[in-house]
């Protein structure tokens, strides 16, 4: 009994040491991106037009609106170390590098990047969208990636324009809760660098993190905040949504005559030179 | 996959058995000619790297007419794209799986590998890129790519056609595309009694189709010009507006306002069977559609100049409406409607 006391001490003791020592540091670790989406940093609430319950936002031209469905593609994601040294996660791959952030269901506001390497990192790289290059609704090469996309109840597949969605949001704007549905996607033909026709709604998005996110023994969580205010009140543009029958005016909220989606894509995703962060802005690091 | 397997399991075999003048299974298939008919623009740049072969256009037109491309095995290519009516329909707008309706009128398929641009609103640049579209359209055929191959794949006689059409690569999406593509590049509709006539092949117009060639020639050849009858712009010319909210015209590819409810100018070819007219079937008829411009089209800040100068109308007598649907009706090619 005494030497298994002993024994078990021993055990103890070499546990203590092991955990101690810098062997035991792993060569990777997880890191988990966390979205909030807000109204100037009031967390969103869902609801339909008759909801009491929805968060409701005054744009800068005065128009209060509210959101019944919100959902954006997040893919071509790279962490930067403190070095600059890129590490890109699985960025030529939708079902393991994309995800649908959807506001209705809980789940998909984490996303969790796996092996991560061990080290230090003060930046993080993002699209809001899909590259162009492999924006093809190509069943075959991403089979997950294309189902959950294309499942009934997000419906992130632009089918005439065999593309993804890359910003889909459904709601309510003025006091009589007019219809606002904005649906954003890539219509580009033709090999990169040299385009036939079409706009690119595809935005990086480059963000600094305020702390140095440390991955090794943790796992960070990078809180990331996305501000829907600025869909229409963003930096590139203060937007007074119109009816459709009035395509001329400053914006059109309907989901396909948006010829002026450009403006919308420009004030959430940035418009990639003086702006780069669009509506994301990061809450904070949790090492 | 399984399918990949496979061959690599037959590749094995045919190495292990062989000597040293081992010999993989080679499909032999040839090229298809395709003249460009008198007086017609060059082929799109990709009829050349997609150039059809009597078994790809073989599997093309089997796929063409093939159901199961639809999620409930109704509705196939065909079904909207019928040969006697120029490989357009009878619908004002498109009908797909569960009488489920479109958003615009199915056009024609006919002298596809001349044109540049595809669909209403030119989205599609290469026509292989548009077999996809309908496959997984809701209002069409709601299925997927990967629902299709499984399809086809348990069908059985497939297999074979696919590796004959492409060098043995089993059945693929690109397979698919790219054979469906081929098919419709020999769609070609050249041999209308008005091109036996430019061709001066003993044929002559009537009196009647003269005068209404006269016309035309004043009238009508600025935007259906070429031997495709159309210069494929796009342009507004003010017709009754898709209350669809989803259309937007050529703005909805380009984003530009300017190409606002603009659509491609569609070919005149076989324009007597392909009733009703215009981007939704906004026209039942030939003499409809005609009063229509003649009266006045709705006003757009950006309605076609040419309309725009000549007070959003084009004016026709009635005699000269009836002079160029005798006209237009020398442009049926009943070669083609029958083949």
């Amino acid at each position: 009994m005494k030497n298994l006391k002993i024994y078990a001490l021993l055990v103890c003791a070499s546990l203590s040491i092991l955990s101690c020592s810098d062997d035991d540091m792993p060569v990777a670790n997880e890191v988990t991106l966390e979205f909030t989406n807000t109204f100037s940093g009031t967390t969103i609430v869902l609801g339909d037009d008759t909801s009491t319950e929805a968060t409701v936002n005054t744009s800068d031209q005065g128009q209060v609106h509210h959101f019944a469905e919100l959902k954006y593609v997040i893919s071509n994601i790279r962490l930067i170390k403190t070095d600059g040294t890129e590490i890109p996660y699985n960025i030529n791959n939708l079902d393991t590098g994309a995800t649908v952030v959807d506001q209705s269901k809980k789940e998909t506001l984490q996303y969790v990047l796996s092996d991560i390497p061990t080290d230090e990192y003060s930046q993080i790289k993002f699209g809001l969208g899909v590259r162009s290059d492999l924006n093809t609704l190509d069943e075959v090469s991403f089979p997950e990636f294309y189902a959950t996309a294309g499942a009934n109840d997000t419906e992130m597949h632009w089918e005439w324009g065999t593309g993804y969605r890359f910003t889909k949001i459904e709601g309510f704007y003025d006091t009589d809760n007019k219809e606002l549905s904005f649906h954003s996607g890539s219509t580009l033909e033709g090999e990169e660098g040299s385009y036939t026709q079409g706009v690119d709604a595809y935005r990086d998005i480059t963000l600094d993190l305020p702390t140095t996110a440390v991955v090794g023994s943790n796992g960070p969580t990078i809180k990331i905040e996305a501000d829907f205010d600025y869909l229409l009140s963003g930096n590139s543009y203060s937007i007074t949504l119109v009816t459709t029958s009035d395509i001329t005016n400053n914006a059109t909220p309907s989901a396909h005559t948006a010829t002026e989606m450009e403006k919308f894509v420009d004030n959430i995703g940035g418009n990639e030179t003086t702006d780069i962060t669009g509506m994301f802005s990061i809450i904070e690091v949790e090492n | 996959m399984k399918n990949i397997l496979r061959h690599i399991a037959l590749l094995l075999i045919v190495f292990g058995c062989s000597d040293d003048s081992s010999e993989i299974v080679s499909y032999v298939n040839s090229e298809v000619t395709i003249d460009i008919p008198f007086g017609f623009p060059e082929f799109n740049s990709t009829v050349y790297t997609n150039v059809p072969t009597v078994y790809g256009v073989e599997l093309g037109e089997k796929l063409f007419n093939e159901t199961l491309l639809s999620a409930d095995n109704t509705i196939s290519c065909a079904s909207c794209h019928m040969q006697e009516n120029a490989f357009a329909d009878h619908n004002a707008k498109g009908i797909g799986i569960e009488g489920r309706i479109g958003l615009r009128n199915a056009p024609s398929i006919q002298n596809m590998a001349f044109m540049n641009f595809y669909n209403w609103d030119g989205s599609k640049l290469q026509l292989e890129d548009q077999p996809l579209v309908p496959i997984i359209t809701y209002e069409e055929m709601d299925s997927s790519i990967l629902e299709v191959i499984a399809k086809l794949e348990a069908e059985g006689s497939y297999e074979e056609l696919f590796n004959k059409a492409f060098n043995g690569e089993g059945i693929t999406a690109d397979g698919i595309y790219n054979s469906i593509a081929q098919y419709e590049y020999t769609l070609i509709s050249a041999n209308s009694k008005y091109d036996k006539v430019k061709r001066e092949e003993g044929e002559t117009f009537t009196e009647q189709e003269a005068a209404g060639y006269t016309v035309f020639q004043d009238k009508c050849i600025s935007c259906h010009s070429t031997e495709l009858f159309t210069d494929q712009s796009f342009r507004n010319i003010g017709f009754p507006l898709n209350p669809d909210t989803e259309e937007g015209g050529r703005a909805r590819v380009s984003l530009e306002l300017d190409d606002y409810m603009s659509f491609r100018v569609p070919s005149l070819r076989n324009i007597e069977y392909t009733a009703p007219y215009g981007s939704f079937g906004q026209f039942q008829s030939l003499t409809d559609l005609l009063d229509y411009l003649d009266a006045g089209v709705l006003d757009a800040d950006n309605l076609d100049p040419i309309l725009k100068e000549n007070e959003n109308r084009i004016p026709l007598t009635d005699t000269e409406k009836e002079n160029l649907i005798a006209f237009l009706k020398t442009l049926s090619d009943e070669e083609f409607i029958e083949l």
